[in-house]
Order: structure tokens, then sequence, then C-alpha cells
């Protein structure tokens, strides 16, 4: 056997071996016990770094997707807690002051890390979904589980974390932020791919806060978010596969009405419960946030979908009925479905607020339907519009990329700051450490006196 | 009766549970003593003496009788460990640990010598129970007690190893022969756990004293956890990582006493072996890892033996308390125990320092496979001897049946 055969056998060994464990990681995420979420993590961790060892650009693939094991520790603290708390019988909804509030607390606490982690809203990682995952052609779409991942976390732990309020606040504020700075990066960046990338990024934050909003039953935020994050997902799919979803003028007008109307779908629970919901829930900074993010999200996801043209002499026979369109068919039903049950469970909110609600996705959707120059160049009145049109679009584009990175750079530098003082808070004690056998004396007169000073002080 | 049905398995596990603690210790120390046997013969001729068999079969015997050691057998112990290190005058390793061992528990034997002589005439009694007895009269001044009641603690604590004294584990199994290093840390860390549960052992009956005690131990495991997880995270050394993560096994001990209930012998017993097992597995793959400058491809181990590593490995999770092995199950014992006692800064501490160690086993199993490098560029270079193979599968077969018996089933 060649060695080019060898290498080749190799690959496929590889990409099915990370394809395993990152399927078995999802299965176990989806499970209820907090030790399978820990574990799929895992899984999924240890599966970008099966592809990312065996990467062409080793070097580069295994740093960028290190920080994946972050939130699988964060998932094994609260799923060790719970053991401890559960198992003592020590109760439920205790007091901050008690062991086991204390103890919810930081439960709940690492539970949204691990989610909030893999969904893009915390500042250690942000940015991954810029970059292709670490595995050959299908590197682009690798990245989009994450965010799923994180979003079934939340999603499947809710009970822990939205009963406490505080902790709650805190997601929600996170969520939002996630949410326009995805909506931004998505019409910022000009590869369709990667602007699939952080729409996806930014379905899981409206999902998330759907979620922490409380506003639907948890089938129907699962079918809402899966709606619009899947179809997302099965575009970028697509993308990869030749642009099979957006070639030739129905799947293209399907697929833009399908990521239009679950997009939509999802954002009427969140934005009617935000803007006027309960006292205690609504709150209008939080709904202009989500109104903002919503509307530039439905409008790249409309306007940035364009049809491609039909290159191919002779179409293949196996794409007379094409998969990828029962997709946008399945995209197109979720949201109305879900809002069917919702409905049923009991949410109904008013025409007006309604209206309120769909307007931001309704303006991004016709923005982008009317406003495109594709669209522009097709009227003859407007014709003379679409190089002005176009001028402005590169110049916010910039805008928003240049607005996305400067937050980055920001958080990146926040961070940084906080790791030197942490550093520099251990390094004294890391000095005090050389290894001379006179210091492990020392270390032991020291211990004597301050155990014999201790009781004094009592 | 089938030998394999259910209720012939029930009754031999029953029979486990009602042998005495000495068989689980005793089982996992002749372990122990088969690995380092093992691996002593991958010495030079010189060091293949009986004399060397003698030193691990007496650390075995001491690992053996912890849980029901008393606190004079300690300062036997460590003079043992320290004897067999410096009988290798032709390493300068094992020489400069023991004159770390000697130099560092010679007066921490001695104050807890002092302290134990101070509550013997405070009390008039050498017997502990009497001592917390006579105490609780009020007859004595309590600052009589609350100082030699610490100072009578202070061995207990450098021997097991608990920060700041977590370097002693790290210098004996980075410098000292792979035969010896497990048995002797291991030997160390059980007399030191035998020290301080003997120590405290019915204090429940004196209850200024076992607040004081408390207070004192949650102190120690609070420092144990914090250095000893900010430790693991910045080593690049596995032999050091090992002797860390021992620390903070020794830590768990230190937690379970802080939280005021004194381990059994059964308990002990379950600690010390898992101990000399996990122990035996992790430092002896250790040896055979690299130590981390950035991506490498996977050592000689584990691209010719995958099974023999991950039998390692299995050993060093054990030893971090990774889900599912039978480690996992101390450091919950200790977590509950907190619990129960409602020390909530420790048991978030211990949180920590578990999650340290988490990843620190999953950093360690990443660097042992390294990357993928292909078949032609890097040679396959480096024997891995039959006998090192041998004392890993021994460990993890060993965990496996420790967890089987007894861990697992608590």
């Amino acid at each position: 056997m060649t060695d080019a055969t060898t290498e080749s056998h190799r690959a496929l060994r590889v990409t099915r071996t990370g394809g395993v464990l990152c399927a078995l990681g999802f299965v176990l995420i989806g499970w209820p016990s907090l030790f399978a979420a820990a574990l799929g993590l895992e899984l999924v961790a240890a599966a970008f770094w099966c592809w990312a060892r065996a990467a062409e650009d080793r070097a580069e693939q295994l740093p960028r997707w290190a920080w994946l094991r972050r939130p699988a520790s964060a998932l094994w603290l609260a799923a060790g807690l719970h053991a401890v708390v559960r198992d003592t019988g020590l109760g439920v909804q205790p007091a901050f002051q008690t062991l086991p509030g204390v103890v919810a607390r930081v439960e709940a606490l690492a539970v949204l890390w691990g989610g909030l982690e893999l969904m893009a809203a915390l500042p250690l990682a942000r940015p991954f979904s810029d970059r292709a995952g670490p595995l050959g052609a299908t590197g682009p779409w690798l990245p989009v589980m994450l965010p799923a991942a994180g979003f079934l976390v939340l999603w499947r732990h809710a009970a822990l974390w939205t009963d406490l309020p505080d902790v709650r606040t805190a997601a929600l504020v996170l969520l939002l932020v996630t949410a326009c700075l995805a909506a931004l990066r998505a019409f910022g960046r000009r590869p369709w791919t990667a602007s699939l990338r952080w729409l996806a990024v930014g379905d899981c934050a409206l999902g998330g806060a759907l979620v922490a909003l409380r506003a639907v039953p948890a089938d129907a935020a699962l079918l809402l978010w899966l709606g619009a994050c899947g179809g997302h997902a099965l575009l970028l799919a697509g993308e990869l596969g030749g642009a099979a979803t957006r070639r030739g003028p129905r799947p293209h007008r399907l697929w833009r009405v399908a990521a239009w109307t679950a997009l939509a779908s999802l954002s009427w629970p969140v934005l009617s419960t935000l803007g006027f919901g309960p006292p205690d829930v609504a709150n209008p900074a939080f709904a202009l946030a989500a109104a903002a993010a919503v509307a530039l999200a439905a409008w790249v996801s409309v306007g940035r979908l364009v049809e491609a043209p039909e290159r191919r002499t002779m179409v293949r026979r196996e794409a007379a009925v094409p998969l990828i369109q029962i997709g946008a068919v399945a995209t197109l039903a979720a949201g109305p479905v879900a809002l069917a049950i919702a409905w049923w469970s009991g949410f109904e909110p008013s025409w007006t607020d309604s209206l309120a609600a769909l307007t931001p996705a309704i303006a991004g959707g016709w923005a982008a339907g009317i406003g495109g120059r594709r669209s522009l160049a097709e009227r003859p009145t407007l014709a003379g519009l679409a190089p002005r049109v176009a001028a402005r679009g590169r110049r916010a584009r910039r805008a928003a990329r240049a607005a996305f990175d400067s937050i980055v750079a920001f958080e990146r530098r926040l961070v940084a700051v906080l790791g030197r003082i942490a550093f520099a808070l251990i390094a004294p004690a890391r000095d005090l450490h050389t290894g001379d056998a006179q210091e492990y004396l020392l270390f032991l007169a020291g211990v004597a006196v301050l155990a014999l000073v201790l009781p004094l002080l009592r | 009766m089938n030998l394999f049905s259910h209720a012939a398995l029930s009754h031999w596990l029953a029979a486990f549970d009602a042998a005495s603690p000495l068989v689980i210790s005793g089982s996992a120390a002749a372990g122990l003593l088969v690995t380092s046997l093992v691996l002593l013969g991958l010495e030079r001729r010189a060091v293949r003496s009986p004399v060397a068999v003698a030193a691990l079969a007496a650390l075995a015997f001491a690992i053996a009788w912890c849980p029901v050691a008393r606190p004079g057998w300690a300062p036997l112990a460590a003079g043992l460990v320290t004897a067999a290190l410096a009988r290798d005058r032709d390493d300068p390793l094992h020489a400069e640990c023991s004159l770390k061992l000697l130099w560092v528990m010679g007066p921490a034997l001695a104050l807890s010598w002092a302290g134990l002589s101070l509550l013997t005439l405070a009390t008039g009694t050498p017997i502990v129970i009497e001592q917390w007895a006579v105490l609780q009269l009020g007859l004595d001044p309590r600052f009589l007690w609350s100082t030699a009641l610490p100072l009578a603690l202070l061995a207990g604590l450098v021997l097991l190893g608990g920060a700041p004294f977590h370097f002693w584990v790290a210098d004996v199994l980075q410098g000292v022969r792979p035969w010896l290093a497990a048995a002797a840390v291991v030997t160390l860390q059980s007399s030191g756990a035998a020290w301080l549960s003997s120590r405290l052992e019915g204090i429940g009956g004196f209850p200024a004293g076992r607040e004081l005690v408390s207070d004192l131990l949650g102190i120690a495991a609070f420092a144990a956890f914090v250095a000893g997880a900010a430790t693991l995270l910045v080593q690049r050394r596995p032999e050091r990582r090992v002797g860390t993560l021992a620390s903070l096994n020794g830590a768990i001990m230190l937690a379970a006493l802080a939280a005021g209930r004194p381990p059994g012998p059964a308990a002990l017993a379950a600690w010390s072996g898992h101990l000399a097992l996990a122990l035996g597995g992790a430092a002896t793959v250790a040896r055979f890892l690299p130590t981390f400058a950035g991506p490498a491809p996977g050592v000689p181990l584990f691209r010719r033996h995958p099974w023999t590593g991950i039998a390692g490995l299995y050993a060093l999770a054990s030893l971090a308390g990774v889900p599912g092995t039978p480690g996992a199950m101390l450091w919950l014992a200790s977590a509950k125990a907190l619990a129960a006692a409602g020390r909530t800064g420790l048991l978030l501490v211990l949180s920590a320092a578990w999650i340290a160690a988490l990843t620190a086993a999953m950093r360690q199993w990443r660097q042992a496979f390294g990357v993928a490098a292909p078949a032609a560029s890097v040679p396959l270079a480096g024997r891995v001897p039959l006998q090192a193979r041998l004392a890993l599968w021994i460990a993890a077969c060993g965990l496996v049946a420790l967890g089987a018996l007894r861990l697992w089933r608590v």
C-alpha cells in the first residue's frame, strides 16, 4: 500500500472517529443528566481535538480549539456539585446564605458558563465562528455545532438556572449582547459562509433568551430554535455542497422565505415578552437590543441569500428530489408549528403587541427584499440608486467590522488585564518555592508558628 | 453452587465486606509490591538485591498496616523511606530526596512529639480517648492544650503532603527511581493519614478540641487545595503532575478530617489502597510521558502499545478523580462530608481543585497521544520494557478490582 493510500485511510479514520464522538456527544448533551451533558461536551471537545491533531495546519488548529474543554469543565463542576448536594438531601430552592443556596448558585453559574461560552456569549473565545473548523472540506460547517451544543445545554438544564432571578438576568444580558454582536458580525463579514455561522450564533442567543424568559413551553422553544438555527445550518451545508440551496429561482425563493419565517417566529415571543410581558420580565432596553439584532439578522438572512446561476448544462438525476429543499420546507414549518404549540399552551399576546414584536423581522426582511442591489437593479425607476446603496453598504459593513473588532479587542484586553492581575497575585507564592532543602525547613517553621498563633487569635 | 452465579457473587462480596480493612489495604499493598518488584527488574544488577526486595516488602507492610497503625509507626515509616533512598550512594537524586525528607520530616516529627508530650503532661495519660475526657473536665488551661494539639497534628500534615508540603511528593516522584518512588510516597502519605486519624480518635467527646482541630485542618485543607490546583495547572513535567495529584489526594483526606468525621479503618484502607494502586500506575506511566513543550507526536508507549498506555492513564485519571474511576468516589465522599458539615468554602475549593485535577488529567491524556504524524516522517524509536507494561496493567486491574469490590459499591 502506498503512503498516499495509507494517509487517505488514516484521514478517513480520523474523520469517522471525530464524527462518532460528536454524534455521541450530542446524544449525551440532550440527555437530562448533568453528568451525561458534561461527558457529551467532553466528547465534542475530544472530536475537535481528534480532527485538529490530524489536520494539516495542526499547529494552529490545536490551540484554536483548546478552549472547548472549558465548557466541559464547567459542566463537570455543576454535575459534581449537584451530586454532592442532591445526595445529602439538603433540599431545593434554599436561601442564598446556606450551603445549598451557595451551591445552587455556583451550579447554575457553571451550567450557564458551559452553555454561554459555547454560544460565544463570554468574552473568552467569542470570535470562534470567524474561522473554519479543523476538518478539510466540512471544516467551515463544524463551528455551527458549538452554539447549538450551548443552546441544548441551556435548554435541557433550564430548571437549574432560570429559577434563580439574578442568574437569569445576567444570562439574558449576555445573550442579548451576543445576539447583537452576532448580527453585527454576520452583517460585517463578506463571505456568506462566515455570515451563516454568525447567524447561527445569533439564533442560539435568541433561543437562549427565549429559554431564560420562559415565554413559551420548553418543547416549543426547542422547535423555534431548531427552525432558525437548523435552517441556517442547512443553508451552510448547502453552501458547502455547491451552493445547492440557492441554485435556481425557486429553491432560492423558498429558502429566503423559510429562513425569514423561522427567524420571525423565534423573535416573536422574545420581543413580545421583553417589550410587553409581565413587569418583572419586560425591559424596554433589552427589547430594543433584541429588536436591533433581529432586524439586522433578518436583513442579512434575506438580503445576502442571492441566487446562484446554474452553470451546469445537465442537472444530475439525484438533484431532481433535492434533500436540501426538504430541509427548507421543514425550516418553514418549524416556526409556525412551534408557535401553534405555544399558543395552545397559553402564549396569547395581543394583536398590537404581536405586530410590534414582528416589526423588526418584517422591516429587516422587507428592506432586504426591496433594498438589495439586485432588486434595485431589476427596477428601472430605482436603478440609479443601486451604486449609492452599494457604496453605503460597503461603508456600513466596514463600520460593523470595526465595531465588532473594537469590542472584541476591548474584551480581550480586559481578560488579559485580569489574567495579569491573577498572575501577579500568584507570582510571590511561586517565588517562595525554589526547591532548596533549607526552605522546606523554613516552611515547616512557618506553619508551626501559624499553628500556634491561629488558636490564640480565635 | 455455581461460582459465578449472582448468589455466589453476593456471597463473596458480603464476605469481602465483612473482612477486616486490612484485607483491602493489604491487597492494594500487595499490588503495589508486585508492581515495584516488576519495575525493580529493570534496574542494574547492583540495585536488584535482597535488601531492595526487603525494603519494598517493609514499605508494603507499612501501607497494609496503615488502617490500624498507631502514631508510633509514622517515624518508623519515615525512617525506612529515608534509609531506602539514602542506600543508593551512586544516585545523587536519591540522596537529595533523602536529605530533603529528613530535613523536613525530622523536625516535624520532633515538634509533634513535643505536642504529644505536652498533652500527656497536661492530662496525665498517653491514651488519646482518655486525654479528651480529661480535657473536657476543663481543669487544664486552654492555652496549654490549644498549643499542644496543633503541634501534635503537624507531622500528619507534613506526611500527607498537602501544600505547602506538597513539594516533597513531586520531588520524590521526579527524582527517585520508579521501583521505589510510588511505594515511598504512598507509605509516607498513608502514615500521615494514620497519624491524624489515630490522634483524632474520639475527639467528638471534647467539643472545644474538635472545633479547634476542625478549623485548623480546614485551613490546611484550603491551602492544600488552592496551592495544589494552582500548581497543577502550571506544571509541565508529568512526574510532578502526578506528585501534585497525590498531594491533592492527601488534601481530600484532610478535608474529610476537617469535616469532623475522622475516617474509620475501612475508609482509611480504601483511601490508602486506592492511593497505592493509582500512584503505582500513574508514577510508572509518567516516566514514559513527555515534558510538554508544544504539540509533538505521541510517545512510543502510546504509539506501540496504546491500550497499555490507556491502562496507565486510567490510574492517573483515578488519582485525579475523573468521574467513573474509583478515585472519583473518594473525592465525592470528602465533598459529601464537607456538605454535611456545612463547610461551604472548603467544598467550593475542593470542587475547584477537582476541576483542576480533571483538566490536568485530560491535558496529560492529549499530550500522551500527541499530534498525528505521518508514518514516514517520525521514526518509531524507543523501546517500552515488558516489565513497565506489566506494572501498568497490574495497577489498572487492581484499581478496577478495588472499585468493583469497594468504592463503586458505596
